[in-house]
C-alpha cells in the first residue's frame, strides 16, 4: 500500500515537473532545467550514487523554490562489483534556496521517495526491505559562470531502520554532492 | 555587539560540552559490575570456566571430545553462556569454555580503557592453549560482538585450517540496530557513556554503563567487519559455519545476517548456513535474567542448543 503511494506521488511530481517545463517552454514564460550526477555517502555505510534533476523558476517563488527528482544507489556506488547490499533511493524534493541571484546559495530541502534494498536470497524474505523516504538535508549551492551548478549538502533521514521496523541499510545521516548541468533556460 | 554576543554564547557552548565531557557515572558498587567489588566468575575460578586450565593433561577419549570455545558479547559477561554450560554438562559429552573477552567483567575504568583487539585476546588465547594441548575438535560459539572479532581473526588467517570444526554465530551484529550509534564520534565526547536498562539479576552481569570510548570500539570493529565481507572471504578448510538470527533483533539489525551470508563463504565456495529465528530478543540464546520470557523463546532457546548439539556430535 505505501509503494503504491510512493510510486503514485514520485508519478504525479515528475509529471508536474516535466509539465510545468514544457509549459514554460510553449509559453515562453522562464525557467530552468538542471540535470546532473549526485555522490551520496551515508554516515558509516555505502557510497550511493546516481542522477539528479532540478528545475526553478521565477514563477515558483521567484526562483527560491526548487523542486528536484533524484535516484541514487549503491548499484552505482558500493555495490559495485562486491557483495555490498543492493539498494535504490528513489527521491522527491523541494527545496528552498536563499540569495538565488546570487552564484552562492545556501538551501534547505525536504525530501520524500521509497527505498528499496535487495537481499537476494529468499531466506531473508522475512526481513524488511523497502520504506517510504522522508529526509531534510541543508547545504550550499554554487553558480559557476558556464552551464553548471555545484551542491554539496549533509542531511538526515527521518525513518532509518531500528532492527525491528525498517530496513536495516537505510542510515540517518548522509552526505550529498551534485553536479548539475543546465539543459534547459528560457528567459 | 551582536558579534561578541555570538562568540559569548558559542563560548558558552564549548565550555558546556567540555563540562560534559568529564562526567563521570553514578555506580553503585555493590550492584553494579561497572563497580569495584563485583568480577567476573572466571576470574576466581579459570579452571571451572577454561577447559584449558581445567584439564590441563587431557587424556585420548578428552582430545577428541568436542570443545566448543563459547564467547559472549559487547559489555556482557561469561553469564551469556551459562544457559549453554548447563545444557553441555547434562550431555557430558561436549566440553565447555566459557571466555571473558579482554577489558570485560572489571571495573568501569578496565572497560573505558580497553580496545576491540584487547577484547579479542582471550579467545586467541584459549584457542591456542587447547591446541597446544593436543585438543583435535575445537570449536567456537560466539554471541554479538563475539562473531565480529572471530570473523576477523578468519580474516586475517589466525584461525587457520589447524584444529577449528564448527563455527556457530548467534545474533551476530554488523549493522547496529541502534543507527544512531554512527554518530558516536560526534556526540559521544559530550555524553561521555550511555546507560543501559537492564533487570535486577542483569545487573552484576553487565555493564550498566557504557563508556562512549568503547562504543567507538564496537562501531569501529563493526565496521572493519563490513567492509571486510562487501570485499568477502572464505572459512578455512575443514570449517562449517552457522548463523542463528533473531528477526526483530534490538542491538544487532537483523540485515547483519544478509552481510555474512553474502560475504563470508565457505572454503568450497558454498554458502554458509543461515536460521532466521522467530524472536524479538538479542542473544535468543540467553533466558536468564530476562524479564517478561514466553515458551516460544524457551523453545528457541531448546532449538538452536539442540542443533548446535547435533552438529557438534555427529
Amino acid at each position: 500500500m505505501k509503494k503504491k503511494l510512493v510510486l503514485t506521488i514520485l508519478f504525479i511530481t515528475t509529471v508536474l515537473c516535466f509539465q510545468a517545463q514544457y509549459s514554460h517552454a510553449k509559453s515562453r514564460q522562464s525557467g530552468e532545467l538542471k540535470g546532473g550526477i549526485r555522490i551520496q555517502k551515508a554516515q558509516k555505510l555505502y557510497w550511493e550514487n546516481g542522477f539528479s534533476f532540478d528545475f526553478k523558476s521565477p514563477k515558483i517563488f521567484d526562483n527560491r523554490l526548487h523542486l528536484g527528482a533524484s535516484y541514487v544507489t549503491t548499484r552505482l556506488g558500493s555495490a559495485l562489483g562486491t557483495n555490498a547490499i543492493k539498494q535504490d533511493n528513489f527521491l522527491v524534493s523541494g527545496g528552498y534556496h536563499f540569495r538565488p541571484k546570487m552564484q552562492f546559495q545556501p538551501f534547505a530541502r525536504l525530501n520524500a521517495g521509497y527505498f528499496h534494498a535487495d537481499y537476494e536470497y529468499a531466506i531473508f524474505d522475512v526481513l524488511p526491505n523497502s520504506a517510504v523516504l522522508l529526509s531534510l538535508d541543508a547545504g550550499l549551492s554554487y553558480e559557476f559562470e558556464i552551464p553548471l551548478t555545484l551542491c554539496l549538502s549533509a542531511g538526515y533521514n527521518l525513518n532509518s531502520g531500528s532492527g525491528s521496523s525498517g530496513p536495516g541499510t537505510l542510515y540517518p545521516v548522509f552526505y550529498q554532492m551534485s553536479i548539475f548541468y543546465t539543459l534547459l533556460k528560457k528567459r | 555587539m551582536t558579534t561578541k554576543n555570538i562568540f559569548f554564547r558559542l563560548l558558552v557552548i564549548f565550555f558546556l560540552c567540555l563540562a560534559a565531557c568529564s562526567k563521570t557515572p553514578d555506580i553503585n558498587n555493590e550492584t553494579m559490575l561497572d563497580g569495584d567489588q563485583i568480577f567476573d566468575p572466571s576470574l576466581y575460578n579459570p579452571a571451572k570456566y577454561l577447559v584449558s586450565v581445567g584439564i590441563p593433561n587431557p587424556g585420548a577419549v578428552q582430545k577428541n571430545t568436542p570443545v566448543i570455545i563459547a564467547v559472549h558479547g559487547y559489555s556482557a559477561t561469561t553469564f551469556e553462556w551459562e544457559e549453554f554450560r548447563t545444557y553441555c554438562n547434562a550431555k557430558a559429552n561436549v566440553l565447555i569454555s566459557q571466555v571473558l573477552l579482554g577489558g570485560h567483567g572489571l571495573t568501569y575504568e578496565d572497560f573505558k580503557s580497553s580496545t576491540w583487539e584487547n577484547w579479542q585476546e582471550p579467545i586467541m588465547n584459549e584457542y591456542n592453549a587447547l591446541l597446544a594441548k593436543g585438543y583435535t575438535n575445537i570449536n567456537f560459539a560466539g554471541s554479538s560482538t563475539a562473531c565480529p572479532l572471530v570473523m576477523d581473526l578468519i580474516k586475517k588467517g589466525i584461525i587457520g585450517d589447524n584444529g577449528m570444526k564448527h563455527i556457530f554465530m548467534v545474533d551476530p551484529i554488523v549493522i547496529p540496530s541502534d543507527k544512531l550509534l554512527t554518530l558516536i564520534g560526534l556526540v559521544g565526547p559530550m555524553l561521555g557513556y550511555l546507560e543501559s536498562t537492564m533487570t535486577v539479576a542483569e545487573e552484576g552481569r553487565y555493564y550498566h554503563f557504557r563508556p562512549q570510548e568503547t562504543l567507538k570500539q564496537l562501531l569501529n570493529l563493526t565496521e572493519k567487519t563490513r567492509k571486510d565481507l562487501q570485499e568477502g572471504y572464505n572459512v578455512p578448510s575443514g570449517i562449517r559455519l552457522k548463523v542463528y538470527k533473531s528477526i526483530k533483533d534490538p542491538t544487532a539489525d537483523a540485515v547483519s545476517a544478509v552481510l555474512i551470508y553474502k560475504g563470508l563463504k565457505h572454503s568450497d565456495g558454498s554458502n554458509i548456513d543461515v536460521e532466521m529465528i522467530e524472536s524479538d530478543l538479542h542473544v535468543v540464546t540467553r533466558l536468564d535474567g530476562r524479564d517478561n520470557i514466553t515458551q516460544h523463546d524457551r523453545d528457541n532457546q531448546a532449538h538452536v542448543f539442540d542443533d548446535m548439539y547435533r552438529i557438534l556430535i555427529q
